[in-house]
């Protein structure tokens, strides 16, 4: 049977409805006045656990914010592995190069400096680099840690594809490594290899693994994750627990040789919005945090605990043109616009972006306008363009190259191209995951067309962005890279020989760029052991890039970090320069060096307090819930 | 209780049990119908799963992505590396020889393996579970009772100020941005604002450093780290359950058995939870169970906002590079999740309502 859908009997129902509520208000009003004092008893008691719970959490945030022994990091991503041969996010290489010892580290000025090789030399022939290993340490388990692990280590990574994953790139040149005894390592190259130093150093380098441990390994390296704990290494930390997905716990090593980290604990946790961290941050719940936005380091400001440290950039964002995709034997593809081929569009774009204007309208200041190809991280590898051929801002000089070049302006301002006789529009790719791009864009379009040149904005994943590039089918796209010192890797993806086979397959091309002098540059700072050397060498590619005009560096905003200052000091060294930014830094040395401020307190468990407000909000509800049944009852009770 | 027997058999005759005398001499067919239904429901979830693996494999093999190069990127790789790297992840192999092995691992309960993680999907999936069912059970069951109380509620009374304010507050909330919500939420308890102190986590699932296992402290601090994700999805999906009971109360009110019911004598209390609830359950019936199936998927705004490490933030994860085993994996679980739970609900709605017997 299903209720009636009669109309009749709708209308019946509802009169006997209305004829049934004066009963019901009736009997309403006697509920009311109880429904009036179950609100009031419900309300104080509400407020009075409201209170309790002010009461119970507020001694809680105030301990978590006491300073500790624990120091509390976020992690820049989450953590698959701690097998340092596979391991290649940012998260897990922070980890692996302070449980794990290498050759030589970076010191606080971004150079080489010794770790385990106490001194090198090289020979003759540039070919044999000899280090002395230092004598009488020892890995976590009380076993010897000598050349002979290091020797394992690289010839693994040498001979074994599975182990040369992370870091195969960087043994490619090496001819054999051997270790006489157990304090000199001997490694032979192929060719004068420059860049040695910075092979195996912490976190952007080789790890070196203890061979009794991973000897046994090497079979099922491929599906081993190293999670059991703690893991047997070498290092200022000792990793002792991870959570999958969230944090690491690492304790402090007490007889590093280089000193021992100031606190005895570090956690580092992984968090998958920067938002989340600063809240963190701001209740006391987190010490330190990495890769803020401008925005959000902004906003930092008004808190008197936190800290503020924006350090100069190791990477650069720009924008690269289409000078014509091609492959590695000069075969031309995709269908970027040919005017880009033609230098002198390529130098009035560059003519026509301000600079300076991005780093106040998008990085608030918080950055310096692009030149160099290597970002000003390193001082080492720096170049400016000499004055007098600096291509900064200034549209009417960009009209007038474009002028000479036989642009003409048509009848709505955008200039035609004599050759192939169409308005000039270029399609500008941006990230569509990068909020940055998305501010960019707008000012670009608006520069750009103020010289006669349309653009069309169009926004892709960094995916897609990264799938489209290789196909060329592309006019300018939005680029950014960031560099550990060695600056080889970034200045690869500029030569020819990365440029795609003629299958499509292979080459790391950033923007096909391709000049043979640039190539000849490459091989020789490639071996070039006097550091002085190297740079002018670097410097020299660089001025090649500038004046190609192909990858226009836009600007190196500044790393931005914050630290509870009420919780920690010694976090961050050096000393800012004139614009109040600091040298870049290093997690090696800054999760050793931070001291914690204040007695060690560590964080109390507040779980007594917490058993205490779920109790009086269970009993709670089962008051509301007793009251609410006997006021439902009520009257079949009367 | 203090109530006549006899009026208890009529009430029970009249509405409640609305079919069951119905449905009284097709007693000998009862099970053979159910046994064809069943096999109909059961073919029909069968064909949508194996559309559903037509359909994801193909969605995700169309996908514009290198994954190649997304993982070397920053990395010097030689051509013999990537050509390793290519031979591993099997992307030398053609479309059709993919989509078979994908096929035939997915009907022997394999999930492949993941490239980013490299791990089989199914421990990644197993590990992420957990958390995911925790958050969105609790955040379910909490809306469902929110929502159906007070869908119940203003239904009954609409017009009432209790029926404004819930149908307002519900609908405002529905109509915001779960990421913004959870924000806004973190914003004021876990740094506090104002008069507010800090009260809960900013994020993650345990305070770090603490002791896991079963104890009751650990208990305590997961509760803790539950409370603002769960809170902003159960402010969010609530409306969904007020919108549905009520409308259907509504619907109710007129109806003649309710009056029959009130003559009886009953108090508007019992005849609204005695008679009008049960009839008007249906649509809400299936919309929980619609909300079931995706459960396990997990609310990937959420879980992001605050940090859970749940399945949501997996797939997430898997788009990025993209990882297309993990997604392929967690999609046939999404999917086949979804249709478990329908397959569920029409089994239920049989049982529930007698017109579907019929049928």
């Amino acid at each position: 049977m299903t209720p009636s859908r009669n109309p009749l009997l709708t209308r019946t129902a509802h009169a006997a409805r209305i004829a049934s509520t004066a009963r019901a208000a009736r009997i309403a009003s006697t509920a009311r006045s109880a429904r009036t004092r179950l609100a009031t008893a419900v309300s104080l008691l509400l407020v009075l656990a409201a209170g309790l719970a002010a009461a119970a959490v507020g001694p809680t945030a105030a301990s978590a914010s006491s300073p500790g022994s624990t120091l509390r990091v976020v992690a820049d991503t989450s953590f698959s592995t701690f097998n340092p041969f596979l391991a290649y996010f940012n998260g897990e290489l922070a980890v692996l190069g302070n449980i794990y010892p290498t050759l030589t580290t970076i010191d606080e000025q971004g150079k080489p400096a010794p770790y385990l090789a106490t001194s090198w030399t090289t020979s003759a022939d540039r070919l044999t680099w000899t280090f002395k290993i230092r004598p009488g340490l020892k890995w976590s388990d009380g076993k010897p840690l000598t050349a002979a692990d290091a020797a394992w280590t690289l010839n693994l990574i040498m001979k074994n594809q599975v182990a040369a994953t992370a870091n195969g790139s960087l043994v490619a040149n090496f001819a054999s490594v051997t270790a006489p005894n157990a304090t000199t390592l001997i490694i032979r190259t192929k060719k004068p290899q420059a860049n040695m130093l910075y092979v195996s150093v912490p976190i952007t380098g080789i790890p070196i693994v203890p061979e009794h441990i991973w000897a046994s390994k090497v079979s099922g390296l491929a599906h081993f994750k190293n999670m059991s704990f703690p893991v047997v290494g070498y290092g200022p930390w000792v990793l002792s627990g991870y959570v999958p997905n969230q944090y690491a716990t690492l304790t402090a090593n007490k007889s590093f040789f280089m000193g021992a980290p100031k606190f005895s604990k570090l956690i580092v946790q992984y968090f998958t919005n920067t938002d989340a961290a600063v809240a963190a941050l701001r209740s006391g719940q987190l010490n330190e945090i990495d890769t803020l936005t401008s925005t959000e380091y902004k906003a930092l400001a008004s808190d008197k605990n936190i800290g503020r440290y924006p350090q100069v950039s190791n990477g650069w964002t720009g924008i690269e043109l289409n000078p014509g995709a091609r492959t590695r034997s000069g075969k031309h593809f995709g269908n970027g616009n040919p005017a880009l081929q033609d230098p002198r569009v390529r130098e009035a774009i560059a003519l026509a972006i301000n600079r300076p204007e991005l780093v106040t309208k998008i990085l608030d200041g918080l950055g310096v306008a692009g030149a160099g190809y290597i970002p000003p991280a390193y001082p080492q590898w720096n170049w400016t363009p000499p004055s007098g051929s600096a291509l900064n801002y200034d549209p009417a000089k960009a009209n007038k190259v474009l002028d000479a070049a036989g642009y003409k302006k048509g009848p709505n301002g955008i200039r035609i191209d004599p050759k192939t006789h169409k308005p000039l529009v270029l399609r500008l790719g941006i990230h569509s995951d990068e909020i940055t791009d998305a501010q960019m864009a707008p000012y670009i379009s608006e520069w750009l067309q103020a010289i006669g040149i349309k653009v069309n904005v169009q926004s892709m994943s960094f995916n897609t962005l990264n799938a489209e590039l290789p196909k060329g089918n592309w006019d300018m796209l939005s680029d950014a890279w960031t560099t550990g010192p060695d600056p080889t890797y970034l200045l690869s993806i500029q030569t020819c020989s990365d440029l795609p086979l003629n299958n499509g397959t292979g080459g790391n091309t950033d923007a096909f760029f391709c000049d043979p002098k640039f190539d000849q540059l490459f091989g020789q700072q490639a071996t070039e052991f006097n550091p002085a050397q190297r740079a002018q060498t670097v410097g020299q590619m660089q001025q090649i890039l500038y004046n190609a005009n192909v990858d226009i560096m836009l600007y190196y905003a500044d790393s931005l970090s914050a630290v509870r200052s009420d919780q920690v000091k010694h976090f961050f060294y050096g000393k800012p320069n004139a614009q109040g930014f600091y040298p870049q830094q290093n997690l090696f040395i800054n999760w050793r060096t931070a001291t914690p401020i204040g007695g060690a307190a560590g964080s109390s468990s507040s779980s007594t307090l917490w058993i205490v407000l779920i109790v009086v909000v269970v009993l709670l509800l089962a008051a509301a819930v007793f009251l609410l049944r006997r006021r439902a009852t009520a009257g079949q009770r009367e | 209780m203090a109530q006549p027997a006899a009026l208890t058999e009529l009430e029970l005759s009249g509405s409640a049990s609305l079919g069951r005398g119905a449905d009284t001499g097709r007693g000998d067919s009862a099970p053979r119908d159910f046994l064809s239904y069943l096999a109909r429901k059961t073919g029909a979830a069968v064909v949508s799963f194996v559309m559903l693996m037509v359909v994801g494999f193909v969605i995700f093999a169309l996908m514009p992505s290198d994954p190649v190069a997304t993982l070397t990127r920053g990395r010097i790789t030689s051509a013999k590396q990537k050509a390793f790297l290519i031979h591993q992840l099997g992307l030398n192999q053609p479309v059709w020889e993919r989509f078979v092995h994908f096929v035939l691992n997915t009907f022997q309960g394999k999930l492949g393996y993941s490239w980013q993680f490299q791990q089989p999907v199914s421990t990644l999936v197993a590990q992420r579970l957990w958390p995911t069912m925790l958050l969105m059970g609790t955040s379910t069951i909490l809306s469902i009772v929110l929502g159906m109380w007070l869908g119940i509620h203003s239904g009954w009374r609409p017009g009432s100020l209790l029926d404004r304010v819930s149908t307002g507050t519900s609908l405002t909330l529905w109509s915001v941005p779960t990421f913004w919500l959870g924000l806004i939420l973190l914003v004021l308890f876990s740094v506090g604002f104002g008069p507010i102190p800090p009260l809960f986590p900013a994020g993650g699932m345990s305070t770090p450093g603490s002791p896991g296992g079963l104890s009751p402290a650990h208990f305590l601090d997961v509760l803790r780290h539950l409370v603002l994700p769960c809170l902003t999805l159960v402010l969010v999906i609530f409306a969904q359950y007020v919108t549905i009971m009520r409308s259907s109360i509504i619907d109710e009110l007129g109806s003649p058995y309710l009056l029959t019911a009130r003559a009886k004598g009953l108090r508007d209390a019992e005849v609204r939870r005695r008679h009008a609830v049960p009839n008007a359950m249906l649509p809400s019936v299936t919309v929980i169970f619609l909300q079931l199936g995706t459960l396990i998927s997990g609310a990937i705004t959420v879980e992001t906002v605050y940090s859970w490490p749940g399945l949501g933030y997996l797939t997430f994860q898997a788009l990025q590079i993209p990882d297309l085993p993990l997604l392929e994996g967690t999609f046939v679980i999404f999917g086949a999740s979804v249709i478990v739970f329908n397959l569920f609900a029409d089994l239920l709605y049989r049982h529930l309502d007698p017109r579907v017997r019929r049928q």
